[in-house]
């Protein structure tokens, strides 16, 4: 693990010091920013629940963006920019193992991507301040709401690494991540319909149903549920792109 | 190593090695053996295969068959324990533009295992070494190709591995830089195994003590340089004499080693010049002055030329194809020289011209 932990310290460091980070976070918080003050003002308009505040927050345009549009940038250099310039064979030929390469090139990002989530956590805090809403913001549904953002951005984060390891082109990488981002929150009801007779069918039902972003966001995390079934296929869909970007990676080894 | 007349523990181990891509063999049942502490240097052409063997060696590229072994290990079974023995030097030095050059050493020296402290000396050594302190600071992206190289020269020694492969670590450098690499390549062949790949041969001869050349994908020649030279190469003998033409083709066609369908003649003003080539190995000189002397033949020039590293190069690699182009090659310069001077000659001349006279 120990090749991991240093590639995910060197992939950080290249988040940190890449102007491309600082341009995402600048943009998101200044939409986000001026989406939440919106909401602000419609809450003290209409005299609305403070508390459900949080809720209100999480169905924004920039919430949207986030998910659609940034994992597709956050991953597309991973090893699509490692491919184009050839560093991908010095590191290759270092002592560590494909696995730890991947690990740690999925940790960074989806660390970066928690970094970038992270400081919206005070935006509802806002809220509590006594001569502001002086709300009691519960705890449990922000965690929750939170940790579903995480499962999603990590899944979508891991989809990222497998587009940018199958080629040199980072922008290729990005659309096809971004691609996917857009299947997976609007999908479910283009599949619906392709399937025709079969959507009745229980396993079907099932599948999309777990797949169904918008749903599982709205229903389940967002009002503090946590279902076991949708972390599992949060977490499982991480573990099998990884094991399909090690696969793409360890394949140029094998004879 | 050899010469020394004990066995030293092979480091690298090449056997029947092919590699395929799609229906192009860029290696074609290459073996080799490189012993501890040798300094090899891996000639061919571009294209000839020495990457791609570089590659499977590093682990970087599958071999489609034979064996590849680094200090003892299969380089397929156990790449891991291969990579962590080898420090190599990419024909493309790719580094990350963003990061500082001591930062990115210090990442690299982390990923091959060196540890806590030992880093922060680890890296201030391969940076001495290879002359890179005034960069330490800069960007990676900022600094010029020479430097750059450096850098990769850098992270090939960060964790002081017993082997170093480095690919073509002279390219696209000037004079000095060049020189500078020689020099860091010569200190390292104290305590590492070090294979050098280069199409620059007097680079090779300088800094090698062993030559592999490969062409086409496969193996050529394997042997000391100057050894390889004088064994294989036929050296070009020149002579040019007062006497008729066909009595100068007559003595030298008697002498051992002399290939005689090589013989090339001009005579101009009683003046008899004549080349031709000589066996690998042959030195007719001595012999062929005693007769010119006998025969009291006034001579002007009679010099072999020994072939260079680069004709020997040329003859195993491209001469093959030419071989016609390969019998005008012109060689640098002669190791053995008999050249009269000019005055001399003269008086010489006068002296066999009157002995040619009573002849006539």
């Amino acid at each position: 693990m120990r090749g991991a932990i240093t590639t995910l310290k060197k992939e950080l460091l290249s988040y940190a010091v890449s102007p491309v980070s600082w341009i995402i976070a600048f943009l998101f918080y200044l939409i986000r920013g001026s989406e939440v003050s919106n909401i602000v003002y419609g809450f003290a308009m209409f005299r609305a629940d403070v508390n459900q505040f949080p809720a209100a927050t999480y169905g924004v345009n920039s919430t949207f963006n986030m998910v659609l549009l940034v994992p597709g940038i956050v991953t597309m250099r991973c090893f699509a920019e490692e491919r184009r310039t050839g560093s991908i064979e010095t590191l290759m030929t270092a002592p560590l193992r494909d696995s730890e390469v991947v690990i740690g090139k999925w940790l960074a990002a989806t660390v970066f991507f928690a970094l970038l989530w992270l400081p919206s956590v005070f935006l509802l805090h806002l809220m509590e301040y006594p001569d502001y809403f002086n709300a009691d913001i519960s705890f449990g549904p922000v965690f929750s709401a939170y940790l579903g953002m995480f499962l999603l951005s990590g899944f979508l984060l891991a989809f990222g690494c497998f587009a940018s390891s199958l080629t040199d082109n980072v922008l290729l990488a990005a659309i096809v991540t971004i691609l996917f981002s857009g299947a997976m929150v609007n999908g479910r009801g283009i599949l619906l319909q392709a399937l025709g007779e079969w959507r009745d069918n229980y396993y079907a039902r099932e599948l999309l149903a777990k797949m169904d972003v918008q749903g599982n966001f709205s229903n389940w995390f967002a009002r503090g549920l946590i279902d076991t079934s949708q972390v599992a296929f949060y977490l499982g869909g991480i573990g099998f792109f990884l094991f399909l970007t090690w696969t793409s990676l360890t394949s140029r080894r094998l004879a | 190593m050899g010469s020394l007349g004990y066995r030293v523990p092979t480091m690298i181990r090449v056997v029947d090695l092919t590699k395929r891509f799609g229906p192009t063999v860029a290696v074609d049942k290459v073996s080799f053996e490189i012993g501890r502490g040798e300094v090899v240097g891996f000639l061919g052409p571009n294209g000839a295969g020495k990457t791609t063997t570089i590659r499977v060696l590093t682990g970087y590229h599958p071999a489609t068959s034979g064996l590849a072994e680094v200090a003892g290990f299969d380089v397929h079974k156990h790449s891991l324990d291969v990579r962590k023995h080898i420090g190599y030097l990419p024909q493309e030095v790719p580094i990350y533009p963003d990061l500082r050059v001591v930062e990115y050493l210090r990442y690299r020296a982390e990923l091959k295992g060196v540890r806590g402290k030992e880093r922060k000396f680890a890296v201030s050594r391969a940076m001495a070494k290879s002359g890179i302190e005034e960069v330490a600071r800069k960007l990676v992206g900022q600094i010029s190709h020479g430097y750059r190289q450096r850098v990769g020269l850098a992270d090939a020694l960060v964790a002081n591995p017993p082997i170093l492969i480095l690919d073509e670590p002279t390219s696209g450098l000037d004079p000095n830089q060049r020189r500078r690499i020689k020099q860091v390549v010569r200190d390292l062949a104290q305590e590492h195994t070090v294979l050098f790949s280069s199409h620059i041969l007097g680079e090779v001869q300088d800094v090698c003590s062993r030559v592999i050349v490969i062409h086409r994908g496969t193996l050529r020649a394997d042997g000391a340089p100057d050894q390889l030279v004088q064994q294989s190469t036929r050296a070009s003998l020149s002579v040019r004499a007062r006497c008729a033409s066909v009595v100068l083709r007559e003595i030298v066609l008697m002498l051992p080693g002399v290939v005689g369908d090589t013989i090339s003649l001009t005579d101009r003003d009683g003046v008899s010049s004549l080349s031709c080539h000589v066996e690998p190995g042959a030195d007719p000189t001595t012999q062929l002055g005693a007769r010119l002397q006998d025969a009291a033949i006034a001579v002007q020039t009679l010099r072999l030329e020994l072939p260079t590293l680069e004709e020997y190069f040329y003859s195993i690699t491209d001469g093959l194809d030419h071989q016609a182009e390969q019998a005008v090659a012109v060689g640098v310069e002669a190791e053995t020289e008999i050249e009269t001077e000019p005055a001399a000659s003269d008086v010489i001349d006068d002296q066999n011209g009157d002995a040619n006279g009573g002849q006539q």
